[in-house]
């Protein structure tokens, strides 16, 4: 429906203005890959650096990539965006320190690596669980209620619900950050030649990776699955045929939260603090990737994802600009891909109205 | 149906906007319609004649039984709330010593702490509430620099003097601004002896600077950076972060192609905690020094580092502390929040000061009129704060000068050795 709706606002506005708009674009672009170009040749950072760099950008992606799997999913199926997604992940990360502090004061991370391992999908795990049942809490008193209410109604009451996470962690665990103790198993890293990866940063790109496979032979293999595809397709049409629509959408919530808890424990671990605010940057980088690859597309969500990750590490050093830009990067380049391709990178309108 | 949506939502934006608009127009009219009379107004009209007459703007009555109220900008949210809390309790103490000494002509005072959030936004929220509130004497605060340059052009407007206890910036204080005080020292100074402490102590030449974009932290950066040049030094690399970022992996793996020997950064505690753990995470940073200034000279920067600490450098604004006069506080202030205030932060004594600087100059300027209020002229306050001189505060002798820098001491810088801070150089050093 909002592909129609988007395709004939295109039509409207006119072949001019269109032309003007892909001319401004691709003249943009051209210049930012002149510049890039002639940078990079001039300043001659050695290979190692641009190593390094892609390094951090698929980390970093990987992180933006599993907390935009729940934004693309929630949309899929409700055309809805869930604002309050980032502080789910925040939650998840909370759960996490107090996993870890307990899995430590049980002395599993000390032991021995298998003990450690355990320990750590434990921790992983209770994250997880913990930021899947605030999702599914979230559905079921925010969202619900409003289901066929005006879209704005669910929009604000997501709003809403964000603050309420943010501020109740607030009053409840206070505002200094949780420090993570970093377990010994996973506090190195690998050195490739001079390229030094982080096994936090390994451990994220992994898991992300595995947890992302796993999401799509659900959605495409399994009758849940199935189901969720029917309801995205026609909420009405998939209840008449027996789709218990209301266990479907807190299902999707259910998946989406738990990857994105999955995400809060795994920025916990690698970056070392989470605090009551922690979810709103990096749910607001996660939408943008999710809008970026075309939003309610799985795939989509994380090639985005990892675009918006490698945009934002290597961008600055490719453009000479300071780094403290990195963000006018990361925007700049949604903007660009909007103006090609309103529907994202992979958006389409078949595969949108896919989970 | 979707064309509907998007106007009622226009509607609804717009409706906002104008309500934020009136808001925002209402506020500051407040204070500025203040300032237009007292200079003129004040001196003539106040004396006993007209007692129960509406005050003039800018003095303050206090009737029998009030309490001078002085209000506190404190960082208690934001990013660095423990050092915060720690200079809220401080200036309580101040408040509570000055009511067991008598108060002023038997009015007793009150501390209205705001939370100024660290933020120059939140700064400006909070010296708007006070400028709008007839009963506030004087401001002890802000805890940040940003935070302060929210206050600084409010209470200018509504001539309300402030003391910052703990904000560096050195354009926190200027000629043109008369209600600005400080007991901190200026980070013109922690600059330049950062500076001189990298290149002639630990004679390093090659260093790159990095900042969190707030307005103390740049700011002390860029002294660092001019101060470092001015001696010789090369600096490499001039990088800013923003506060509240938790991954500097990507600036750490640029910075490092040129190699530095030491890695500068002005901020707070968490943000150089975690850059200290992630620069032994990046290829070619493993053996380079990490100093920070006053902003992360903290318990929470030790305890977010960890081990990575160990061997990091920190420089802080020390006060020329009298030892007799911070121990009677210490306890005083352990007996009261059950906690040393090192563990929270390093300013707590110079909160203390800042409050009896002002509770110094109020007592003054204060008088009782024949209805028994006590009158207090605060364009007669602004001109006795910056008349103090020899006041004896816990850091040391305080005078201040033309314009309003009240603090005494000097710059210090530290080490972690085993989990702690132990001074390596600068002010009152005993070898």
């Amino acid at each position: 429906m909002t592909t129609l709706i988007r395709a004939s606002a295109a039509q409207q506005q006119g072949k001019p203005l269109r032309l003007a708009k892909r001319v401004l674009g691709a003249a943009l672009i051209a210049a930012a890959l002149v510049r890039a170009i002639s940078v990079s040749a001039a300043e001659s950072y050695p290979l190692s650096f641009w190593a390094a760099q892609t390094v951090n950008g698929l980390v970093l992606g990987g992180v933006y990539a599993l907390v935009a799997l729940g934004y693309t999913l929630v949309y899929g199926i409700l055309l809805m965006i869930n604002f309050a997604h980032g502080e789910v992940m925040m939650i998840g990360g909370v759960a996490g320190f107090f996993g870890l502090q307990l899995a430590a004061a049980l002395g599993l991370l000390g032991g021995s690596s298998l003990a450690a391992a355990l320990g750590l999908l434990l921790v992983l795990s209770f994250g997880m669980g913990v930021a899947a049942l605030t999702g599914v809490t979230l559905e079921r008193v925010a969202y619900r209620p409003l289901r066929n209410a005006p879209r704005l109604a669910p929009l604000i009451s997501a709003i809403g619900a964000s603050l309420f996470m943010q501020y109740s962690v607030l009053l409840i665990f206070g505002v200094r950050p949780m420090v993570y103790q970093r377990p010994p198993l996973i506090a190195d890293g690998i050195r490739l030649g001079v390229v030094f990866i982080p096994l936090t940063g390994l451990i994220i790109f992994v898991t992300s990776l595995l947890l992302m496979g796993s999401l799509f032979v659900i959605v495409q293999r399994t009758k849940l699955g199935r189901a969720m595809r029917a309801v995205a397709a026609d909420k009405e049409a998939a209840a008449l045929m027996g789709v218990d629509v209301n266990q479907v959408i807190a299902f999707t919530f259910l998946l989406g939260s738990a990857l994105a808890g999955a995400a809060g424990v795994m920025l916990g671990l690698h970056n070392g603090v989470i605090k009551f605010n922690s979810g709103f940057i990096p749910g607001l980088k996660a939408f943008t990737a999710a809008v970026l690859g075309g939003i309610g597309n799985i795939p989509g969500a994380m090639v985005g994802a990892l675009v918006l990750g490698l945009a934002e590490s290597l961008g600055p050093s490719a453009l000479g600009i300071p780094a403290e830009y990195r963000d006018i990067i990361a925007f700049s380049v949604l903007v660009l891909v909007l103006v090609f391709r309103p529907s994202g990178l992979l958006g389409g309108g078949e595969v949108e109205k896919r989970a | 149906m979707r064309d509907q949506t998007v106007r009622r939502f226009l509607r609804f934006v717009a409706l906002g906007s104008t309500i934020t608009l009136i808001a925002a127009c209402a506020t500051p009219t407040q204070p500025a319609a203040e300032p237009t009379q007292p200079p003129a107004a004040a001196q003539p009209t106040q004396p006993p004649e007209a007692p129960t007459a509406a005050p003039a703007p800018g003095v303050v009555v206090v009737p029998p039984g009030g309490k001078i109220r002085i209000g506190g900008s404190f960082a208690l949210t934001g990013p660095i709330p423990d050092p915060g809390k720690d200079i809220r309790q401080g200036a309580e103490i101040a408040i509570d010593d000055a009511n067991a000494a008598g108060g002023v002509n038997g009015f007793l005072f009150e501390l209205v702490a705001e939370d100024g959030a660290c933020s120059g936004d939140q700064g400006t929220v909070v010296a708007n509430k006070f400028a709008a509130d007839p009963t506030i004497v004087a401001v002890t605060g802000g805890t940040c620099s940003g935070e302060t340059f929210g206050l600084k052009p409010i209470l200018q407007r509504a001539r309300i003097p402030f003391v910052s206890p703990s904000a560096t910036n050195p354009a926190i204080t200027s000629e043109d601004c008369d209600v600005c005080n400080r007991v901190a020292l200026s980070d013109a100074l922690q600059g330049e002896v950062d500076a001189e402490f990298v290149y002639k102590q630990l004679g390093l030449r090659k260093v790159a600077v990095m900042h969190d974009s707030s307005d103390y932290g740049k700011g002390v950066a860029e002294i660092f950076r001019d101060a470092f040049i001015k001696l010789g030094g090369e600096v490499v690399a001039f990088e800013g972060a923003q506060v509240g970022d938790t991954d500097f992996r990507a600036i750490l793996t640029r910075i490092a192609t040129n190699a530095p020997e030491l890695l500068f950064f002005g901020g707070y505690s968490t943000e150089a905690a975690l850059i200290t753990q992630q620069m032994k995470e990046v290829a070619g940073l493993q053996n380079t020094k990490f100093l920070g200034t006053d902003g992360a000279y903290t318990q929470q920067y030790l305890d977010t580092a960890g081990v990575a600490a160990e061997g990091a450098f920190m420089s802080y604004v020390a006060g020329d502390t009298q030892a007799d006069k911070l121990a009677a506080f210490r306890e005083k202030y352990i007996a009261k929040f059950g906690i040393e205030p090192e563990k929270l932060g390093p300013f707590h004594a110079q909160s203390y000061d800042s409050v009896l600087l002002i509770v110094d100059a109020i007592k003054r300027v204060a008088r009782v009129d024949s209805a028994g209020n006590l009158i207090i002229d605060r364009e007669a306050l602004i001109k006795a704060i910056r008349e103090t001189k020899d006041l004896a505060g816990i850091t040391g002798t305080l005078t201040c000068s033309p314009i309003g820098e009240c603090g005494a001491g000097g710059v210090q810088v530290f080490t972690v050795e085993n989990g702690q801070f132990k001074q390596v150089y600068g002010f009152g050093l005993k070898q």
